[in-house]
């Protein structure tokens, strides 16, 4: 379903993703976790290509994309295999809630403004912000906005759904609504990786997880064996240092 | 002697001066058109960074930015008849050099002038809107050009209306520099009511209150665009 080949990655000569060799199957749910500046977000950001492999092959549902030699059809393909959600929400800012998610219907599926709407309001009342078809995002709250940021990804029909951080950027009394939706679309079957930071969360909505450290995958595991047995000392060390609570 | 101002002479010389409005404000709409024109094409030129023309666009700006608007106009009015004669000469075509009316060349002058500070405005609104817009149209697989068009430029015409407000009353201010190549719009017309009273004081008077008019509703109504164009944005009571 997902595959990455020898993918690597730098910034302005640091390299944050070091030869990365990854297979995510469909269905599964793969948390990245690790410490910042682990390359989690731009492995993330890289199956949307939102950022460019330096060198490497990225597989995405039925597209391929050679870092080395690719075109604009391959980068709209492969972004047509996933969607993503942002930690910062970034909904269409001149748009309503209802527009928000109609927009790629209309501009990018072709559906008629008439399907494009009955679509759009079934996802919202599903995330439930059926009530707030023609707000603009500037009058919604964090967990509003990420609601509808929820639904605009889920709209594309994507393969894989990807989620940047989709809850630290919020007031804490939104961060339950919004995992718990998560947790919601997951138990639906769809196929997601997800970048947080909540532990207990990460712990109960993956089937997989991946410690990431210096941009190398360092361990990969099922979230009980990672927990509580993990074989690798730097998982240990980076898991010590959240607080009790957190694990 | 008679006196020292005369605020009679000076409401009665209005109309006479008011004439030339017209003049004013034809010179003042068309090149801010055709200066929007030219501005939208050299700021997507620089904001995308297109090869060859984006570094022509660069070198347009800082000339027009470095040289006085007075002296841009002359460059326009001596140097396109030299232009069309060339080209006269090498072609075989029959362009009347003469036949060109004085406030073609105004229009043209002023037209790239705007059109320089124009685009910087512009350039600088489109690069102000968040890129996380931009990733957001590119995750639900939008072209660059979509994205553009229906989310980037949208948001960036309510950040660029304040700027592009002050451009458009330097350039209505600018108009009054066309008396040199000898177009009767307010200025000139000043001159001639002036000279003929020797009452120049009372002229300029009038002068001054009509442009400040006409910047203060272009202002005004500007503002009113800006509010309409960031409606979004607005907060609403809930």
């Amino acid at each position: 379903m997902i595959q990455l080949d020898n993918v690597s990655k730098s910034f302005e000569g640091t390299q944050v993703l070091k030869n990365i060799n990854l297979t995510i199957n469909q269905g599964e749910v793969v948390t990245l976790i690790g410490p910042s500046g682990a390359g989690k977000t731009t492995l993330l950001r890289l199956l949307n290509w939102l950022e460019v492999p330096d060198s490497g092959r990225i597989t995405v549902g039925e597209v391929t994309i050679d870092a080395s030699k690719y075109s604009k059809h391959d980068v709209r393909r492969l972004r047509g295999q996933s969607s993503m959600v942002f930690q910062h929400y970034n909904l269409f800012k001149n748009k309503t809630v209802l527009e928000n998610v109609t927009e790629s219907l209309v501009i990018v599926s072709k559906l008629k403004q008439k399907e494009a709407e009955e679509k759009a309001e079934a996802l919202l009342k599903k995330v439930g912000m059926g009530d707030k078809l023609h707000d603009y995002p500037a009058n919604l709250s964090g967990g509003q906005q990420q609601r509808v940021g929820i639904a605009r990804a889920l709209a594309v029909d994507p393969k894989v759904m990807l989620f940047d951080e989709p809850t630290s950027a919020l007031d804490p009394e939104w961060v339950g609504e919004i995992l718990h939706l998560i947790k919601q679309i997951a138990a639906q079957g769809m196929t997601m990786i997800l970048v947080s930071h909540e532990m207990r969360f990460v712990r109960s909505v993956a089937s997989r997880i991946i410690f990431l450290e210096h941009g190398e995958l360092v361990e990969d595991s099922n979230p009980k064996d990672l927990f509580e047995n993990s074989k690798s000392v730097r998982t240990q060390a980076f898991l010590q240092k959240l607080t009790y609570e957190e694990v | 002697m008679g006196k020292i101002f005369d605020p009679v002479f000076m409401i009665q010389s209005f109309p006479e001066i008011l004439k030339a409005l017209p003049i004013t404000l034809f010179i003042a709409f068309v090149s801010a058109v055709i200066g929007l024109v030219i501005a939208f094409i050299v700021s997507f030129i620089r904001y995308s960074n297109i090869r060859i023309l984006s570094p022509i666009a660069k070198a347009y700006i800082s000339f027009i930015r470095g040289t006085p608007d007075l002296v841009q106009i002359m460059l326009v009015y001596y140097g396109i008849p030299l232009f069309l004669k060339a080209i006269n000469e090498k072609f075989g075509t029959a362009f009347d050099v003469n036949g060109v009316p004085s406030i073609a060349f105004a229009i043209i002058a002023l037209a790239i002038n705007a059109g320089a500070y124009m685009s910087e405005t512009m350039r600088s609104s489109l690069l102000a809107v968040d890129s996380g817009q931009l990733e957001a149209c590119y995750s639900v697989n939008m072209t660059r050009l979509q994205a553009l068009w229906r989310v980037i430029i949208p948001q960036a015409i309510g950040i660029a209306i304040p700027p592009l407000s002050n451009t458009l009353i330097s350039l209505i201010k600018a108009t009054s520099l066309v008396f040199t190549i000898s177009i009767i719009d307010l200025m000139a017309q000043a001159k001639i009511v002036g000279s003929r009273s020797f009452r120049f004081f009372e002229i300029y008077v009038v002068v001054s209150i009509i442009y400040w008019v006409i910047c203060a509703v272009v202002a005004f109504a500007l503002s009113k665009v800006e509010v309409h164009a960031k409606r979004y944005e607005r907060k609403v009571d809930q």
